[in-house]
Formats: C-alpha cells, sequence, structure tokens
C-alpha cells in the first residue's frame, strides 16, 4: 500500500531575509498579469450549451424520423394514428413513472368523440400534458424511459419569469420548443430514428462557438479525436 | 472484502450469551440483547484480538408500529488493526438505548440525530437536544408513521396569493397550509438549549448566513476574550429528509437527490449510493468494465473539482483571493467537460445502478487529457504562491491539531483523518469500481494540523490526476460497441433500466461506501423484503462527522482560527444536513 508522507521543510534563514517566499509568489502573479483574459462576456458572447444539455423540455411531434417500433405503441395504447406535425405523445405516463418528482406532470387522454362508424372511433387522443418546470430537477430519467422519444432536453436554460405561473408548459407551447429546437440543432442530436447520434461531440464544433470556448480554455482549445481505437475519426474538426 | 470473518465473531459466542450471527452476502451482524450491548462494544474496542477503535456510524430502524420492540439500533465500527467492520444490533426496548458517547465520543450527534428523528433516548447521554430540527419540534420525522409530506398546520400563503387573490387555478392552487417552521422564540429556545451553561458574557454567533460559513451553518463560542472556552453547533438549516424521500422512491429515481446532497461532488455522491445498490443487487463484479473505468475516472476528476473549490475558498477566507480567480479557471474547464459528458454542470446524474446512462462523446478523452496534462503545472503553480508564504505558513501551520486518538473517537475520515496520520482510504481498503487496478499512493500528515490537512489535499489532486491518466490510458484500448450499462441475463428475475421503471431490489441489507471528498460517503441499504423501494435507507455522511469535531479542536484557539479549521474541515452543508 503506498504512503506518501506530506510536509515541507521550514523557512531557511536566506528565504527569511530575503523574501524569496514572496518573490516567488509574486512572479506567479506577474506571470498571470501577461495572460490573455479567460472571461466570456455574457451576454454579449453567447456560449452554446453542449448537445447533451439538460435544459427546458419539448415534446417532439412526428416529423418521420420515429423509431421502428412507434406504430405498434400506438396500436397498444390506442391513440389516434397521428399526421405529420402531430405530437409523438401516447399519453403512456412512463417520463411520469421515472420521475423522481411525479407530481410535476398533468398528462390526460381523452376518448375521440366521432360516430360509431368513423375509423377512430374508439380511439384515444393526448388532451392534457402540463409540466411544472419549477418543480422539475431536470436530471433526464424522463427523456430516458420516453418509448417513443418524445419528451427531449433542449438546449435552453433562461426560464427566469415573474410569476411560477409561466413555469407552467402545456403541450402546445412544449411543442413548439422541440420543433424549435429540432430545427437548429435536430441534426447535431438525434439520427435518423430518433436516438442519440454516435458522434455527438464534447463540446460544439462550429467555428463561431469554438473561438469563443478556446477563451475559456486559455486560448489553446484541445483538437478533439476519437475516444476508443474503433471509432472513425470526425472530419468536420 | 473488509468485513469480519465469521469464525471471528462467533468467537464472541464464548464470552457473551445470546448472540445471533448472520451472514449476509458478506457482511456480517452481531444482534445482541440490550443489556450486554455496553460490554460487547468495550470488549470489541479494547480487545487485542478485535480492536474496532473506529467508530463509523450509528443508526435506527423503525420496525414500523405493529412489530414490538419498535425500533432497532445499528452500529457500524471499524478495526484499523485487522483493516475490517462490524454490524452490531440491538433492539430498543421502551424507546431507549444505553449511550455510548463513554466509548466513542464521536457517537453525540449520531445519538442526538436518532433522537431528532426517531425518538428514542439514550441513558446517559450528556445534552440529549435536537440535530436538526429546532427545540419545540413535535414529531419525529424519520418513524414510518409520520407522513412524507409531513403535517400541513401553518397558514402561509404564497407572494402571488397575496397579489391575485384567488385567482390562481390549477397546478398553481397551492395549498395555503405550510408544514411547521420555528419562529424566533423558537430559535433562541433552540440557542439556550444547545448550550446551557455558559461561562462568558457574550455568545458569539456565527451564521448561519456567514460567507465564511460555506453554507447555512450556526456555530456559538463562548469566548473568553478571544479564545474559545466552548463552542456548539446548530446545524439542520438545509435538512430535506432525504434519507426519507429515499424511502418513498424507486432505486434509480433517488439519484438525482443524492446529487443535492454534495453538491460540490455530486458524482462522488452518486457513486456510493450506485455502489450500494450493486453491492445490495450482487452484480457489482458483473458490470461492464467500460462503464467501471468510465466510472472511476468521472469521479476522480470530481474529487479534483471539489478540492480546487476548496482550495480557492480556503484561500479566499484567509485573504489570498489570488487563489480564487486562478483555481475557479481550472474548474470551469472540468465543469465545461462535465457538461459535454453528462449533459450538467453541477448536479449530474451521470451514473446509474448497473453502469451509466451514456458512453463518452466524441473528443471527451482528448478534452480530459489536455486538462489533466495541464493540471500538474497548475498545482505547482499553487503551491509556489501558498505552501512557503510565511503568511499563510503562521495562519496554519500548529493550528487547530486533530489527534490520531481523535480520529477513531470521533469516527474522522478522509483528508481530514489522512492528515493525522490514518492512511484510512476506502479506494484501498474496500475497493471499488477500478481502484484496484489503478496506481496511486495515500498522502498522509504526521501532525494532523491545518497544515497537514492542506498540504493533504494538495497531495491528492496530484494523486488524482495520476488515476486519471491511467483510467484514459485503459479506456482507449475498448471499442466504441462495448457495452455501458449492465445486460441482465434473465430479465424476468432481475430487471435493471437505465431510467428505474420496473426495478425491483432484493431483501437482505448492505452497508457499502466509498472515499468521497469530503469522507467515507456511507449507504445503508435494509430491504425488509424485495421491492421497488427501499424500507430505509442511512447515509453515513463524512462531513457530518468530520464537522463534529471542530466543537473540539477550537477549543482554547483564538476565534480567528474558526475560519482556518472550518475550510480545512471542508464540510458542505447539503451533506451534513441530508
Amino acid at each position: 500500500m503506498g504512503i506518501k508522507k506530506v510536509g515541507t521543510k521550514s523557512q531557511t534563514i536566506i528565504e527569511k531575509i530575503f523574501f524569496l517566499d514572496f518573490m516567488k509568489g509574486l512572479s506567479t502573479t506577474i506571470k498571470h498579469l501577461f495572460k490573455r483574459t479567460i472571461t466570456v462576456t455574457f451576454p454579449y458572447e453567447i456560449l452554446e450549451p453542449t448537445i447533451r444539455f439538460r435544459g427546458v423540455h419539448g415534446l417532439r411531434n412526428v416529423d418521420g424520423t420515429e423509431a421502428d417500433d412507434f406504430m405498434s405503441w400506438i396500436k397498444k395504447l390506442k391513440i389516434k394514428p397521428p399526421e405529420k406535425g402531430e405530437t409523438r405523445c401516447i399519453a403512456c405516463k412512463f417520463c411520469q413513472a421515472a420521475c423522481p418528482v411525479p407530481e410535476l406532470f398533468t398528462i390526460k387522454a381523452e376518448k375521440l368523440n366521432v360516430p360509431e362508424d368513423h375509423p377512430h372511433h374508439g380511439l384515444k387522443i393526448l388532451a392534457v400534458f402540463d409540466m411544472d418546470l419549477s418543480k422539475c430537477m431536470f436530471c433526464g430519467l424522463c427523456t430516458q424511459a420516453c418509448p417513443t422519444d418524445c419528451i427531449i432536453h433542449t438546449d435552453i436554460y433562461d426560464l427566469s419569469s415573474y410569476t411560477r405561473r409561466n413555469w407552467v408548459l402545456n403541450k402546445e407551447m412544449l411543442s413548439q420548443i422541440a420543433d424549435d429546437f429540432i430545427a437548429r440543432r435536430g441534426k447535431e442530436k438525434f439520427d435518423e430514428k430518433s436516438k442519440w447520434r454516435e458522434d455527438q461531440t464534447v463540446w460544439p464544433l462550429h467555428e463561431e462557438d469554438l473561438k469563443i470556448r478556446a477563451k475559456l480554455w486559455d486560448g489553446n482549445i484541445p483538437q478533439l479525436g476519437p475516444n476508443y481505437y474503433d471509432q472513425s475519426d470526425k472530419t468536420t474538426n | 472484502m473488509s468485513w469480519i470473518s465469521v469464525e471471528k465473531a462467533e468467537k464472541l459466542k464464548q464470552k457473551f450469551e445470546n448472540l445471533t450471527i448472520e451472514e449476509n452476502n458478506g457482511y456480517l451482524t452481531v444482534e445482541t440483547p440490550k443489556e450486554n450491548l455496553i460490554n460487547l462494544l468495550k470488549t470489541l474496542k479494547e480487545d487485542p484480538e478485535y480492536q474496532f477503535k473506529m467508530f463509523i456510524d450509528f443508526t435506527i430502524i423503525d420496525h414500523d408500529t405493529k412489530s414490538n420492540p419498535r425500533f432497532q439500533g445499528v452500529y457500524i465500527l471499524y478495526s484499523p488493526q485487522y483493516k475490517e467492520r462490524i454490524i452490531i444490533k440491538t433492539w430498543a426496548i421502551n424507546e431507549e438505548l444505553p449511550t455510548l458517547t463513554t466509548l466513542w465520543t464521536g457517537a453525540k450527534w449520531a445519538e442526538r440525530e436518532a433522537y431528532d428523528m426517531f425518538g428514542i433516548k439514550f441513558e446517559g447521554h450528556e445534552n440529549l437536544v435536537r440535530m436538526f430540527m429546532w427545540e419545540n419540534y413535535p414529531y419525529y420525522p424519520l418513524r414510518k408513521d409520520f407522513p412524507l409530506k409531513g403535517y400541513e398546520e401553518v397558514e402561509l400563503p404564497s407572494l402571488n396569493e397575496e397579489e391575485r387573490g384567488d385567482q390562481l387555478e390549477g397546478l398553481f392552487n397551492y395549498s395555503r397550509m405550510h408544514t411547521a417552521i420555528p419562529t424566533l422564540q423558537d430559535l433562541e429556545i433552540t440557542q439556550k438549549a444547545r448550550m446551557p451553561k455558559k461561562s462568558s458574557q457574550i455568545v458569539l454567533n456565527w451564521g448561519p448566513l456567514h460567507p465564511g460559513t460555506h453554507g447555512t451553518i450556526w456555530f456559538l463560542f463562548d469566548l473568553d476574550g478571544e479564545y474559545v472556552q466552548k463552542c456548539d453547533i446548530i446545524i439542520g438549516q438545509l435538512h430535506r429528509g432525504v434519507e426519507k424521500i429515499a424511502e418513498n422512491i424507486g432505486y434509480q429515481q433517488f439519484i438525482p437527490y443524492t446529487d443535492r446532497m454534495d453538491y460540490i461532488a455530486s458524482i462522488n455522491e452518486n457513486h456510493a449510493y450506485v455502489i450500494a445498490a450493486e453491492k445490495l443487487m450482487d452484480i457489482h463484479d458483473k458490470i461492464p468494465e467500460k462503464a467501471k473505468w468510465i466510472r472511476t475516472l468521472m469521479a476522480e476528476l470530481s474529487r479534483i473539482n471539489s478540492h480546487l473549490l476548496w482550495l480557492g475558498t480556503y484561500a479566499l477566507d484567509l485573504g489570498a483571493l489570488t487563489m480564487f480567480l486562478y483555481t475557479f479557471r481550472e474548474r470551469e474547464k472540468i465543469m465545461d467537460i462535465f457538461e459535454g459528458i453528462t449533459g450538467a454542470r453541477f448536479t449530474i446524474n451521470y451514473f446509474r445502478i448497473g453502469g451509466v446512462f451514456a458512453d463518452l462523446p466524441y473528443g471527451a478523452l482528448d478534452a480530459i487529457e489536455s486538462f489533466i496534462k495541464e493540471l500538474p503545472k497548475r498545482v505547482d503553480d499553487y503551491e509556489r504562491l501558498l505552501t512557503r508564504n510565511r503568511i499563510w505558513v503562521s495562519r496554519n501551520k500548529d493550528i487547530c491539531v486533530i489527534t490520531e486518538e481523535d480520529v477513531y473517537d470521533y469516527g474522522l475520515t478522509g483528508a481530514v483523518a489522512r492528515a493525522s496520520g490514518v492512511p484510512y482510504d476506502l479506494r484501498k481498503i474496500d475497493p471499488y469500481d477500478m481502484y484496484t487496478e489503478v496506481d496511486f499512493d495515500i498522502p498522509v500528515g504526521d501532525k494532523g494540523d491545518s497544515y497537514d490537512r492542506y498540504l493533504v489535499r494538495m497531495e491528492e489532486i496530484r494523486q488524482s490526476s495520476k488515476i486519471v491518466h491511467q483510467c484514459i490510458e485503459k479506456l482507449r484500448k475498448f471499442s466504441k460497441n462495448d457495452p455501458y450499462f449492465f445486460q441482465s441475463e434473465d430479465p424476468k428475475k432481475l430487471k435493471i433500466s437505465i431510467d428505474g421503471r420496473g426495478m425491483k431490489l432484493p431483501q437482505g441489507e448492505v452497508y457499502a461506501s466509498t472515499d468521497n471528498p469530503r469522507g467515507e460517503l456511507g449507504f445503508y441499504i435494509f430491504n425488509k423484503k424485495a421491492g421497488i423501494k427501499p424500507y430505509r435507507v442511512r447515509i453515513r455522511s463524512g462531513a457530518f462527522y468530520n464537522l463534529q469535531i471542530f466543537t473540539k479542536a477550537i477549543i482554547g484557539r483564538p476565534i480567528a482560527d474558526a475560519i482556518t479549521l472550518l475550510s480545512t474541515l471542508d464540510p458542505v452543508v447539503g451533506e451534513t444536513d441530508r
């Protein structure tokens, strides 16, 4: 078992008389005086959150990139088959079951009011999906539980508001947030089957963002390469 | 395995009657009648064959209102000589137990906590007052018949309601009723109860909201001139009942709550809990290697992160402002890497029972490598500023010495124990994940003063970066397709999922602990029967026990040393209060 004793010698007389300890300390601070600033001047420079960032939630709509078992889930829960642009949510409440604070979700499905001969007779539709984000811990368990990859985290982090009422997002707002996020960064995060892409990077590799991030990394931001021996090199870098 | 063997425990039966010894996959519990308890513990402590000198933890299990006797005391001890642990159990008949403070002074706070949370009386305890709640609080919150929501009995309208009257609907129709809150009179009574006999005219209050206390701790100093004669600490302002929450929630669902205990090193908190649950399920050895390496890597990065924050604020408290700016620069890089890998900077929730929730993103290892290459140079910079600086030395050397005896007596762990010359490091004693495979040294001080605690932590940063280097090297050899999460061979028997739905843990009990930056963080999980929720979760917080020595080490020191001592003990209030 490796044990390492720590300890230093006490100061010598020369060190004491010539204030060598202070000199050494000052040399460090003077060295730093000539270094570039590392502060990112928010809000003039805005660092884009990383792709895995767990920000405000969104509810994805049907856009042709659903997983293969999407239709079987629809059938299983007797939901009206959604058309393009309608929500993917099937009101299965898995997100609520996985949530550490279940009461933040209010999810209700209701039966469609159509005549008996209509093909959608007896099927349900998502009526209410409210999330009270003031109770949310942003742990990401709901997104991992979702069988249809409907609920996702976006990269929005500024959610302050004057009243607690504004922290409750309904399904229209959540859909809008997701649509907006998917249009901006969907390709970066998800693959064609709505799963997380394998080649997600540790931080965004856009020119502009790298320039700001380089500041934070003392001017020399590391070049990113593959983690594992059989991972392919990303050409965009 | 660091538990006492059955044969050795069986020998105890020769001396004591009515002992029940139970083995639960490696964890040995000895049950004794209440009358024999003190004698048994004394033998265990002093007999050269056992030498369980170190007090680890004490807690209570509530076996529901129907059971008689209802409460069971659980003692966990450690023997530094033989490097093994033991669990002693005894029933608290008539809700009373003999006090342990005659054997270990460190049991004082643990017993006060048991009184506060369960209402157990301790015969012979010198000042049995509440630990977290205020003095007039009428309930015992961790009892099974106390509802999770508490008793709502105080009317407390929110600001919105004041403004808008009854216009609040739906989710905003909060109940105006609130659980009990302390009034000013209650606080005054609490303060007096904590320090019943004061010798001087003035009791100095420090906190609860003072920047030097690193959170909400309330110190009481009984002063003679500038020198502290007596000291007590009122904690609990951040008490959220994490243990109660754990009993009412699924296993994976509890991980985000552990994030919020020690928020400075949330990864290490996740780690301890995850390992305890895995050991209860008996799958810890079957976790994929890649996941284990990732966890080791992240835990060490988190330790560096935590120590950097400690160094910055410690130096800041002692007047060296520059240090704070330098360490936060390095810390920002770690946070940036964490954000990229896990999606959060602070409350991370990356580990899962069974592995981690996602593989490392592209370029993560390069980012970590470039950071860790730079780090030793930066640590040298810090040391050049502080270590030999005469002001720094005179404010730290020989200040608030903690002896080896104190370490065993108070159950001190982590850097505080190591600085006093006790090489107590769970990464070596009871290795978990991949700590068996990595090579590192335990830094040990010899005097136990504040300066030693500083040097030990500085060395720990270096050792951690050494471990991270080795982890990166190992991880590079893996394939991208290697699993990062445990796959059950028979999902019907043993279901384990990333989101935690439908997960069941078997019946049994386990105590598992990891080496947190703040000391030993242990989770004692007790399951009466297999289920989706644990029956009782006890969190053995290193910071809680380390903070207890403050009341002793400060005696006879000037008030200015309080800052030094508190900073070198490095408690985080989220963890002490839970």
